[in-house]
Formats: C-alpha cells, structure tokens, sequence
C-alpha cells in the first residue's frame, strides 16, 4: 500500500530522534498496549504482517499525529474486531465505562 | 480458531521477538555480487517493497536466508517462503542529484521484489 508509513526518503520530518536514555514505555498506557499485543499475538488471533498492514490503513493525518503505540493499539483493535474477538459494541461500551469512570 | 503460543516460551517472545524466519530449503534465485533491479509495483494490499527503491538498480550484498513473505501472508494467502537479500542501492540511483551520490543504502529485500538487470 503507497500510504502515509512509508517515509523513506521525505523531507520536513526532522532529524532522528537518537535518545540513549530513552524509556522502554513513556507512560502506564503504552506498557499496557505492548502487553496486550504480546497477548493477542501469541495467542494467535493475527500475524505480524496483518499487524503491519492494519496500522498501514490508519487515517494518514491520524497516524501521523499518533505516537508508535498509538499505532500499534489502532491494530490491535481493528483486527480482533474484524477476526471477531471483539465486537465494535464491546470496544464503544468500555471506553464509554472508562471516561466515565464506572469501570 | 486461533493457534495457542505456548506459555513458557512468552519470556523469549518478549526479549528477542518473533521471527518470522522458515526452516525450509527454498533456492536462492541470487548471490551476493548479482546487479538487480527492484520490481515496480503498486498494490492496495501490504509490502516492504518502500516507493522509493521500486524501479531502482542495486546489487545484492548478503543473503539472509528464507523468511515468510509478508505481502501474502498478511493476506492469509499463504507463507510463500522465499530469500531475503541486503540490496545496496546508490544515493545517486535513488534521488538523481543527491548531494552524496556514492553514500549507500542498503535495504533487506524479498525475492520477489527483485529481478535481474536486464543483459547482465
């Protein structure tokens, strides 16, 4: 797919960001997410490259402006509800518990 | 139905992550030395094949050996399990006038993204 991923060689991005102090995760939610794809992932519900391939498919502004987990949580919920995991009800209901704090 | 990875190899999942690297005897279509040229193709579907090598001459570097090829698999149309090859292309190949044409990239490439340079 000729998508927004596909950086190679744009200009305008800045440099790379090189930061040997750089933390595993920056924040409780990204430990989560990566915990959940270690899940998912060995539990089969998708490949690594119907991973890639979901997170390809993100809104190009959207995947631009979101950090790498952010990508990786776009997947994960896209492809267990499409291989039936999840239902789009499900995902709605707990965000909606979850803002509200009723969780 | 999905597959169960087995518990006790989580720790190593986690560590060195998953390769996707097959233990088949699948021939190698090129030898490090071979020119090439990188396929060009457009699909709406996955590839690693990036925009900006597609079209371009290099020549093969190393051979990784055989690794599930992900433009199908993520399709579940199959592994098609093929060579993976370090492909070094020129600047000046890739961007015309670059401002170092020598400087290299070098790009680990499927099998099927590349073909021979024609009358080599």
């Amino acid at each position: 797919m000729n998508g927004i991923h596909d950086l190679g060689g744009r200009h305008g991005h800045g440099p790379i960001d090189i930061d040997p102090e750089q933390p595993v995760f920056r924040s409780d939610s990204e430990r989560r997410t990566f915990g959940m794809f270690i899940l998912a992932f060995a539990g089969g519900h998708f490949n690594v490259d119907q991973f890639r391939s979901a997170i390809e498919q993100m809104k190009p502004a959207e995947y631009l402006e979101s950090t790498y987990y952010e990508h990786w949580l776009h997947a994960l919920e896209t492809l267990c509800v499409e291989n039936g995991t999840l239902t789009k009800k499900e995902l709605d209901d707990r965000f909606e518990a979850l803002s509200k704090g009723t969780h | 139905m999905p597959t169960l990875f087995p518990t006790d190899m989580l720790d190593g999942l986690i560590k060195t992550g998953g390769s996707c690297r097959v233990n088949v005897n699948v021939k190698p279509g090129f030898a490090p030395g071979d020119a090439v040229t990188a396929i060009n193709i457009n699909p709406k579907t996955h590839t690693r094949l990036p925009t900006y090598i597609r079209g371009k001459r290099g020549v093969v570097m190393r051979d990784h050996g055989a690794f599930v090829f992900p433009d199908t698999n993520s399709q579940l149309k199959g592994e098609k399990p093929q060579h993976v090859y370090s492909v070094m292309f020129e600047a000046g190949e890739l961007w015309g006038d670059a401002e170092f044409p020598k400087d290299k990239v070098l790009i680990d490439m499927f099998e099927d993204y590349l073909k021979p340079v024609e009358g080599k």
